[in-house]
């Protein structure tokens, strides 16, 4: 009837004798829909919610008045200029892109690897890359110059232009890769929140909550002729998920790999971004679900155990991260290519070096706290790291793009670079747009995927 | 026993019997017995996927993976056949393609289509599996008469339940309810479908109407201009910078005018270009230091301005005006200044090198230079007149294949003579020419003009009259001292 231990809230240890509890406190079925539903269920949110939403949403504000200025007064209120063409802008759109991909790894690769932990965390997970990728195509949509004539990037036979896309155009490779990455990722969010969307319909106490809920539920009733075509579909998601996740960012990491510049033009940076991705992707989780599950009292269905998985995989991508940056280096001298080595050097002692080893600290050194117990077990703690982490992977796109740009192959050319507030405001506004629509889905959508839980759930039990 | 369900006023036809179950293994057990006893018709609902219960109930195994596996397959083609389309081609009307030409890469190769491809099989594939499901499922289906039993709402939650279908063969309403309680049913519903007739809203029919004519006027105002013309211009929402109050050089001036047949130029006098202001003078055109460029003293000179430059025109020997001449006495002049005997006035042309000309040696040996570039050709490299040039001319003139006149040896006495010619006269010599000799004023600037007539009269002053130099040889005999001489003498 209940777990082996109902009032411990560590499962962090691995016993022999049974599989460690996923769900704790002695939870059943209905226990992990109130646990799931509490907070949306409330009849007013929390104040540090509403101090929370109003500041991201000032933050978005900033977001919407900059871009406003970049379109009314054009790409030269940014720092990009001869020879850093690809500035923050760009470097904001990996960053946003990369975090994203750690969503669709939960969802899909986990679940193909069968890892029941990863139903606790996936829903908040998925929320997060639709989120993050919808501030990932803010930047490449507003930095094309004339906004107006977005449409030219896509196939569409139109008379003023009279030309079409470049296919042989990475560039053109991430506009059909980040759409397609968008919208199968809001059709695998969607269709994964519709029994529990059902859920809500069936528990919503308001007229508009039970016909909004009604009708995005499309009317489910938990058939099980209807969850044998679920079932299969969702796996057939996970399964094109999966290639989808890793190709995005490996075309995203075409940008500079199928350019000629140094430092960019290596064959390791599709799985070094994809690797990279997920690390970032996998410490903005923490850095969202630590607060979160204080907040909205869902320690017992994001237990300790479903943070310290993430801190391994954060361990785990993290050294393979650190591993590209020493193999990026030591090809570079194997190469005996001049202006390769140099481009590295220029990274390490050049002009940037402050920025090199931002990212060098952020990225190699600090996640190896995760190798003490207590450092991955610790919320708090975690959130602390996780947070350098982000900060080590928006330097690393920073130095890949603007060292490499501002030390090429003429010195005649050689330039450095300089943001201006424009940029550092979008930055900062880009996470207001994210922020505020996560807690949006918090305070309105299921943070949990309840039916999936459920479903991990031991079957001894009510 | 079995409940009502709310609605007992309207009319009601029996679909099913629904019985609830607190946890998954009685529902499988539940389930099994159903299937077993032979029915067919019936389904069970659950918060979750039940493991075990597809075979329970005898659920065959869905075909929407090969509904993906189609779509997917279908789109290589499309994405491939999209890429050729676009960049293969640029023949199809009325959407040609567009053929990037780019450093000589094949028009179409697969390695480079294959991202936009994979993205479109992806993409395709995740469509299919997401429609072809809700499709399959027969969702959305928002009228449901399982909604009306309350207790179904726990279905989302944490109970179970099974619902045998009146439809099924085996359906009885007593003996399927006392099979139902045997398998572990906790509570037991009747599901009844409400067969009052729902009509539509009467006003829904004007409204529809309405509507869908008002949503006809905005395509039918479009299409009423089809094939039509129209002298407004198009609606040009973004400017673009596409009408620009500029002009291009060498073309009309530009028309400022909003109104559709206005017409108000940037200038009244149809040019986009503006004229220079009378007495305005291009760079480099200022020449009224008559001495310097042109070897004529002020007196006998005086300037006038003519579109952008400043010319130095020569007073002439009756200082009157051009204009009161006729044509024949014109051609006299002409005439006259092409014999050398009959000249015009000597005493204009100036007799010594001019105040803005500073010569030094280095001046001198350009001057040498330049002599020997331009001049030394037709009079040889001592100015004694035996170019090659003018030797060769001089052979064929002989022969009667050309008209030449010979080029003067600069150590002439009437060349030398400071009265007879001035440098001055030097000078419009090499600028304006003389007799058959061209003139060279495009070719030599100024100070390099009389760099050369300093370098001329450098050489006459010498009297050297041969380039190759004599070597005085002590054994030599007499005769040949006195063929030297000879020599030196016949190059005159």
């Amino acid at each position: 009837m209940t777990t082996v231990d109902p009032q411990s809230l560590d499962n962090t240890y691995d016993d022999a004798s049974h599989r460690t509890p996923l769900v704790l406190g002695g939870l059943d079925y209905e226990g992990v829909t109130d646990t799931a539903c509490g907070f949306w269920e409330a009849d007013s949110a929390p104040k540090i919610w509403w101090i929370l939403l109003g500041l991201a949403i000032s933050l978005l504000m900033l977001l919407g008045g900059l871009i406003q200025h970049l379109l009314f007064a054009g790409v030269g209120v940014w720092g990009n200029n001869n020879p850093a063409y690809w500035g923050w802008p760009i470097v904001n759109f990996v960053f946003w892109v990369g975090i994203g991909h750690a969503g669709t790894l939960i969802s899909a690769i986990l679940f193909l690897f069968r890892q029941n932990w990863r139903t606790s965390i996936n829903r908040a997970a998925e929320a997060m890359t639709i989120f993050a990728v919808v501030c990932a195509g803010t930047f490449p949509g507003i930095h094309i110059g004339r906004v107006w004539v977005f449409y030219w990037l896509f196939p569409i036979p139109t008379e003023h232009l009279a030309m079409w896309p470049n296919f042989r155009s990475p560039l053109l490779w991430d506009v059909f890769a980040v759409s397609t990455y968008a919208t199968v990722s809001l059709l695998f969010w969607y269709m994964g929140m519709v029994p529990d969307i059902a859920t809500f319909r069936d528990r919503s106490k308001s007229k508009i909550g039970k016909v909004v809920y009604g009708l995005l539920s499309l009317g489910w009733t938990g058939s099980a002729r209807n969850w044998h075509r679920y079932e299969i579909a969702y796996t057939l998601l996970a399964a094109l998920a999966t290639p989808l996740v890793l190709s995005v960012h490996t075309i995203v990491s075409f940008d500079f790999a199928v350019s000629q510049v140094p430092g960019w033009h290596t064959t390791i940076f599709p799985p070094y971004f994809v690797a990279g991705a997920i690390f970032s992707g996998f410490a903005m989780v923490v850095t969202l679900l630590v607060p979160a599950r204080e907040l909205f009292g869902l320690q017992k269905l994001i237990t300790l155990r479903h943070l310290e998985n993430m801190n391994k995989i954060i361990m785990a991508t993290g050294l393979m991260v650190g591993t590209a940056y020493g193999i990026e280096f030591f090809i570079a001298w194997y190469s005996g290519v001049p202006w390769e080595a140099f481009a590295f050097w220029n990274r390490a002692f050049g002009n940037y070096w402050w920025a090199y080893w931002i990212m060098v600290s952020c990225n190699v050194m600090i996640p190896q706290l995760f190798w003490f117990k207590w450092c991955r077990t610790t919320p708090w703690f975690m959130v602390i790291v996780c947070i350098f982490v982000n900060i080590g992977m928006w330097f690393e796109r920073f130095v890949i793009t603007i060292t490499s740009l501002c030390r090429d192959f003429v010195p005649s050319s050689w330039a450095y670079f300089t943001p201006t507030w424009v940029d550092l405001g979008m930055l900062i506004g880009s996470f207001g747009l994210f922020f505020t629509l996560f807690l949006l889905f918090c305070r309105f959508m299921p943070v949990i995927a309840m039916a999936e839980v459920k479903g991990i759930m031991p079957r001894d039990h009510h | 026993m079995a409940e009502k369900s709310n609605n007992e006023s309207k009319e009601q036809e029996l679909v099913g019997l629904l019985a609830q179950f607190d946890d998954p293994e009685t529902l499988v057990h539940a389930c099994n017995e159903a299937r077993e006893a032979g029915y067919t018709k019936m389904d069970a609902y659950s918060p979750f996927p039940v493991h075990g219960i597809d075979p329970a109930i005898g659920i065959k195994r869905s075909i929407l993976p090969f509904i993906v596996l189609a779509i997917g397959l279908g789109a290589v083609v499309l994405g491939l056949g999209l890429q050729c389309y676009a960049n293969g081609q640029d023949t199809f009307w009325p959407f040609p393609g567009y053929k990037f030409l780019i450093s000589g890469k094949p028009i179409f190769s697969i390695p480079a289509n294959i991202p936009v491809t994979f993205e479109i099989i992806v993409l395709s594939s995740a469509f299919a599996t997401f429609f072809g499901m809700w499709i399959l499922n027969k969702l959305p289906r928002f009228s449901n008469p399982l909604h009306r039993v309350s207790r179904f709402k726990r279905v989302t939650n944490d109970k179970f339940f099974l619902m045998l279908e009146t439809a099924d063969e085996k359906f009885s309403r007593s003996a399927s309810e006392s099979q139902l309680n045997e398998w572990g049913a906790v509570s037991i519903d009747e599901v009844n479908q409400d067969l009052t007739d729902t009509e539509l809203p009467k006003w829904l029919a004007t409204v529809g109407i309405l509507g869908a004519i008002l949503l006809m006027l905005p395509p039918a105002a479009i299409f009423s201009q089809w094939g039509m013309t129209n002298r407004h211009p198009r609606l040009h929402v973004v400017p673009d910078m596409d009408w620009q109050h500029k002009s291009k050089t060498q073309t009309m001036a530009a028309n400022l005018s909003n109104e559709l047949d206005g017409v108000r130029l940037m200038y009244d006098d149809l040019r986009s270009a503006r004229r220079p202001v009378d007495g305005a003078i291009a760079f480099g055109s200022l020449d009224i230091d008559s001495e310097l460029n042109y070897g004529i003293k002020s007196d006998f000179a005086y300037t006038i301005t003519s579109g952008g430059n400043a010319l130095t025109r020569v007073k002439d020997d009756a200082e009157s005006d051009d204009t009161e001449k006729d044509d024949t006495e014109k051609e006299g002049d002409d005439a006259a200044a092409a014999a050398p005997a009959e000249e015009d006035n000597l005493e204009k042309y100036v007799t010594t090198l001019p105040d803005e000309f500073e010569l030094t040696e280095e001046v001198l040996d350009r001057g040498q230079q330049r002599f020997e570039i331009y001049c030394a050709a037709c009079h040889g490299y001592a100015g004694a007149g035996n170019g090659l040039v003018n030797q060769r001319a001089m052979a064929l003139a002989a022969t009667g294949a050309a008209t030449w006149t010979s080029a003067r040896s600069l150590h002439e006495a009437d060349v030398k003579d400071d009265a007879k010619n001035p440098v001055g006269r030097i000078y419009d010599t090499i600028t304006n020419g003389r007799g058959n000799m061209g003139p060279y004023k495009a070719q030599i600037p100024v100070q390099d003009r009389w760099a050369i007539v300093a370098y001329v009269k450098a050489l006459q002053e010498t009297g050297i009259k041969s380039d190759i130099p004599v070597v005085e040889d002590e054994n030599a005999s007499e005769e040949k001292k006195d063929e030297n001489e000879n020599k030196d003498e016949n190059e005159d």
